[in-house]
């Protein structure tokens, strides 16, 4: 089919979101699931069908996420209502709104990787955990185990008081 | 914009310590906290204020607990539950905030808790917690509550104070997304820019009016 001429198109606007904690694998599947349930939650199902939300990219710790042109503070909001993807708890920062892709990319190149530095077993109150430190001195405790992980979010300065 | 999140819980209320939130509340953009049982001072160069939660049913147990709270730096917020302990509260001198509007009973901040909060300078808080977390009517009913409360706000113009009542970095919200969140019960750009320097005049309110002349 022949695409329609740039006149005709809806105009679209793009989200760059940043996914916390970056130690959670999020799948771009899932992500949209969540955001449609919060989205659909909080609007209802003509606003939903209005917005065209999608998610173009998720690698890591950033998501790219698409609607239509007018609709990006109401995306944003339905955005911080989402807690958890697939069981696992996250918070989705919007960090930036662009009519291009391209320039959501630049800019997430230009931020940085936000893997881990280096990552490490510690004993922290009586229990392991698995220590992931990130630039800016943070470092991300993830309880060893299967059931009920805890997750501890401190700064090397902490860990120095002990 | 500078913008205080109004009630952070750190570790060991939370999973997050107070130099970790502070961390990310500057990454969000917000320029200060206020966290609960936590020492004042400047963290990670984001200003953090103490505050104190005071959750009771009887007015003399406020009294008991304030007489209890350290210093003049500390930012005393109380939970909301009948109409008449509202009013009892809000005309006690050290109590800053009022909280918890949405967990009270239906008419407990009415106009005329409205206007002594004016006078007085009590603000409302607006806690995001139950906007993030509830779904359905429960959500409903605190937005209508919510609502309600700015309704009087135009009217009277008590202060106003934002808060994600947050026990860890991830339930943190930057200015944007508040934005967006305070957007779903209807306040507009300006009621939400005036937010802003709300804690800091809390604690130092400006002195009474002088006639002069």
């Amino acid at each position: 089919m022949k695409p329609r001429p740039p006149t005709l198109r809806e105009k679209r606007r793009y989200l760059l979101v940043r996914i916390a904690p970056p130690s959670n694998v999020v799948e771009p599947r899932e992500l949209y699931l969540a955001i449609l349930e919060a989205l659909s939650s909080l609007h209802g199902d003509t606003t939903v069908a209005k917005v065209q939300m999608a998610v173009v990219k998720a690698t890591g710790e950033y998501a790219i996420v698409r609607c239509t042109r007018g609709w990006e503070a109401l995306v944003t909001g339905a955005m911080s209502t989402v807690t958890a993807v697939n069981g696992n708890r996250v918070a989705l920062r919007t960090l930036a709104v662009s009519g291009t892709i391209l320039a959501l990319q630049k800019r997430m190149a230009g931020s940085g990787g936000g893997g881990p530095e280096r990552t490490c077993d510690l004993m922290y109150r009586e229990k392991w955990y698995q220590a992931y430190y990130y630039s800016g001195e943070k470092v991300d405790l993830i309880e060893k185990g299967f059931k009920s992980q805890e997750l501890l979010f401190l700064t090397t300065e902490d860990l120095e008081e002990l | 914009m500078s913008l205080t999140d109004a009630c952070v819980h750190p570790f060991p209320a939370g999973d997050s310590s107070i130099r970790r939130m502070a961390l990310e509340a500057r990454q969000l953009g917000l320029s200060g906290l206020v966290a609960i049982d936590t020492p004042p001072g400047i963290v990670e160069g984001m200003k953090v204020t103490r505050g104190v939660i005071i959750a009771a049913t009887q007015v003399k147990e406020v009294l008991s607990t304030l007489r209890k709270v350290p210093r003049a730096d500390t930012l005393v917020m109380v939970n909301a539950t009948d109409p008449g302990f509202v009013r009892a509260v809000i005309g006690l001198k050290s109590v800053h905030i009022l909280r918890h509007v949405h967990k009270a009973e239906k008419y407990a901040f009415d106009h005329v808790a409205a206007r002594m909060a004016a006078d007085h300078g009590v603000a409302v808080d607006f806690d995001l917690r139950p906007v993030v977390y509830y779904r359905g009517v429960p959500r409903q009913k605190v937005l209508q509550r919510y609502r309600d409360v700015l309704t009087l706000h135009h009217r009277y113009e008590f202060p106003l104070t934002i808060s994600t009542n947050s026990r860890s970095i991830l339930d943190m919200r930057g200015p944007r997304e508040l934005r967006a969140l305070s957007a779903l019960f209807d306040m507009d750009e300006v009621v939400f820019d005036g937010i802003a320097p709300a804690v800091d005049r809390l604690l130092s309110p400006g002195n009474p009016v002088r006639v002069i002349g």
